[in-house]
């Protein structure tokens, strides 16, 4: 399906990210869910002759072990749509699956790139590259990338603005 | 030649311009200033102070409006005493790089360094109190993120005028003794035109419309359920076009060398000067009732100004068409609107955007890339390439299952938003692949930012 889509393929090479940001990911949704699974496990077993009928509650039980079962699938796909690209004079950002994203900046136009990684972030070793412009809308985020090709992307970006950028 | 803005429209008092210069080379604002600061406070200080005093005496007589007023004046002297500090914290000057600086504060001191190559835009408005004494706050804007702008307060007008020619003549890369450039009139909004203008809006006629509906309704039921609502909904739409009649009042627009001198207002007075080249983007909106009388309103965005973020920054509040269109091509030089060859929305988007469909499309030529959108109020969106800063292209579900894709454009924060809405999806991309290559070549041959180095000074004028 991806490779039909008009709006989103090139033939440009697209780099992929690294497959430890869905790790980081799902090590959110398990730091989250985890700790509530227990309460909802707590409250079953205090409520147990309580006013909520049984069915409903395994019902909602089974619901929300569903749903987090889909955020886990889904997290993969998500951190396999990211992608970005260095071109000639530009570079391409894409990102996501419902809501499709392409962002394209010519270098020129960078006013600062931000390396920044959390604390799980760094406990995995993964870290994320986001470009800024002058524009509060310019959206270009690259989650999950090697300290190592961060910090050279980062590098090759500063390189590439220099060359290119004038005032506002 | 004077403008309205340097024409006494102070309400009597006038005071000698100082041009004060301390040891260091460095100038200090107006000594009136603590005193105009001191009496802005007065009268809202009477309020509170009344009410406080009222509620302490027990009844709203003479004793409370004595105790009130009396309170109100020491707080005006208490402000008055911290605002001469405050001016005695102030200098600003210009350095050996052409910046300007300004060093402030009492407690906490700050050093404030503006790189005027970056210039945006500069205002001289006159709040009320200061009109009385003719006196003017200098705002000046360079492009950045975050906190990029000082507002000097308060200068005398003429020196006011004086410093707002000089920053305008150092950023342009000229000597700093340049006269001031001299200005053409280009045109003026009759207050006629305004009021009638902000009565015919869309949400103004939308909601005096709703207004009328619920009071019949409440008057054939018989009952009074309705008037606070309506109290609401006809209240606002009244209290908009006040508000916006006061700011917009006399709305007049320059032209000078410098840029565009943008002038308006009735009880504050505002000058804006927006140098050549820094208008980001302009939208120009045609709502539905302004068509009859061929009205549009032209919308920018300018780099610093939007951080303000009550301010809708425009060119003309109501313009006729030709009157937009010969503004648009003096700020935007090269453009013709009429010659753009607009790329079409395809018939699927109707599945999409059943009501505006139609109207979208998207354009480029040489110098610009241009949305249209809207059906009931008509908006066409226009951007420069050197300001282009970055091109995204997003999809959601509907859009994909129907192969459309929205192109937007980023520009500086502003009321101007540029999407070219639910293009076919490859239209989309080849769009923006264009976009972003010309917005980089573009980059590389932009001469706007010091517009007037002698090498390639404009004739006075045009």
């Amino acid at each position: 399906m991806r490779g039909v889509d008009p709006a989103f393929d090139s033939a440009d090479e697209w780099t992929a990210v690294s497959p430890r940001l869905a790790t980081a990911r799902r090590l959110v949704i398990a730091l989250v869910s985890v700790p509530l699974a227990g309460l909802v496990v707590l409250a079953f077993l205090v409520g147990r002759d309580a006013t909520i009928p049984s069915a409903m509650a395994w019902a909602a039980l089974g619901l929300w072990v569903l749903g987090i079962g889909w955020s886990w699938w889904l997290v993969g796909r998500r951190v396999r749509s990211f992608g970005y690209c260095e071109r000639g004079d530009d570079l391409l950002v894409r990102s996501g699956i419902m809501f499709r994203r392409l962002v394209i900046v010519p270098y020129g136009r960078m006013q600062l790139v931000d390396v920044r990684a959390g604390p799980i972030d760094r406990w995995l070793g993964i870290t994320s590259v986001q470009l800024h412009t002058a524009a509060a809308t310019t959206d270009a985020a690259i989650p999950g990338l090697t300290p190592e090709v961060a910090a050279a992307l980062r590098d090759r970006l500063a390189r590439q603005g220099e060359q290119r950028s004038a005032g506002l | 030649m004077d403008s309205p803005v340097g024409d006494d429209l102070g309400l009597g008092i006038r005071l000698p311009d100082i041009g004060r210069v301390n040891s260091r080379g460095h100038r200090a604002v107006h000594p009136i200033t603590p005193v105009i600061h001191g009496l802005s406070v007065i009268p809202f200080a009477i309020f509170l102070t009344i009410g406080i005093a009222g509620s302490l005496v027990g009844s709203l007589g003479i004793a409370a409006l004595v105790v009130g007023v009396g309170g109100a004046l020491v707080a005006g002297v208490i402000a008055t005493g911290y605002q001469y500090l405050a001016w005695r914290a102030l200098e600003f000057w210009f350095d050996e790089d052409g910046d300007l600086r300004v060093d402030s504060g009492v407690l906490t001191r700050a050093q404030r360094r503006l790189q005027l190559s970056r210039l945006q835009s500069i205002d001289v408005s006159q709040p009320f109190i200061a009109r009385l004494f003719s006196m003017a706050a200098v705002t000046v804007e360079v492009a950045g993120s975050g906190d990029s702008r000082v507002e000097l307060r308060y200068l005398s007008l003429g020196d006011a005028r004086a410093l707002r020619s000089e920053a305008l003549a150092r950023a342009a890369g000229l000597h700093h003794d340049t006269v001031e450039a001299p200005e053409q009139p280009v045109m003026r909004v009759a207050p006629r035109d305004l009021a009638l203008s902000l009565l015919l809006r869309t949400n103004t006629v939308t909601l005096l419309g709703a207004t009328v509906l619920i009071l019949v309704v409440s008057w054939q039921a018989e009952g009074f359920a309705g008037i606070g609502l309506a109290l609401v909904t006809g209240g606002l739409p009244v209290a908009i076009v006040i508000t916006e009649f006061i700011k917009y009042f006399d709305f007049t627009v320059a032209e000078s060398p410098d840029g565009l001198r943008l002038r308006f207002g009735m009880t504050k007075t505002q000058t804006r000067t927006v140098p050549p080249g820094r208008i980001q983007a302009i939208e120009i909106v045609e709502p539905l009732l302004w068509r009859r009388m061929g009205w549009v309103r032209l919308r920018v965005n300018i780099a610093g100004v939007a951080d303000d973020p009550k301010e809708e920054t425009l060119l003309a509040p109501v313009a006729s068409l030709k009157g937009a269109e010969a503004l648009i091509a003096r700020v935007l030089p090269g453009v013709d609107l009429a010659a753009l060859r607009w790329t079409t929305a395809p018939s699927q988007a109707r599945w999409r955007s059943p009501v505006q469909w139609r109207s979208l499309a998207a354009s480029s030529d040489d110098n610009v890339v241009a949305t249209r959108s809207g059906r009931i109020t008509r908006r066409r969106a226009f951007v420069p390439h050197p300001r282009t800063q970055s091109v995204r292209v997003t999809q959601g579900p509907w859009e994909r299952a129907l192969r459309l894709a929205t192109v937007h454009v980023d520009s500086t924060p502003g009321p101007v938003a540029i999407a070219a809405l639910h293009l076919a999806a490859h239209d989309a991309r080849a769009l923006a692949d264009a976009q972003a290559a010309r917005a980089g070549r573009a980059r590389t041959i932009d001469t706007t930012i010091r517009w007037a180095r002698p090498e390639d000074q404009r004739p006075a004028g045009n």
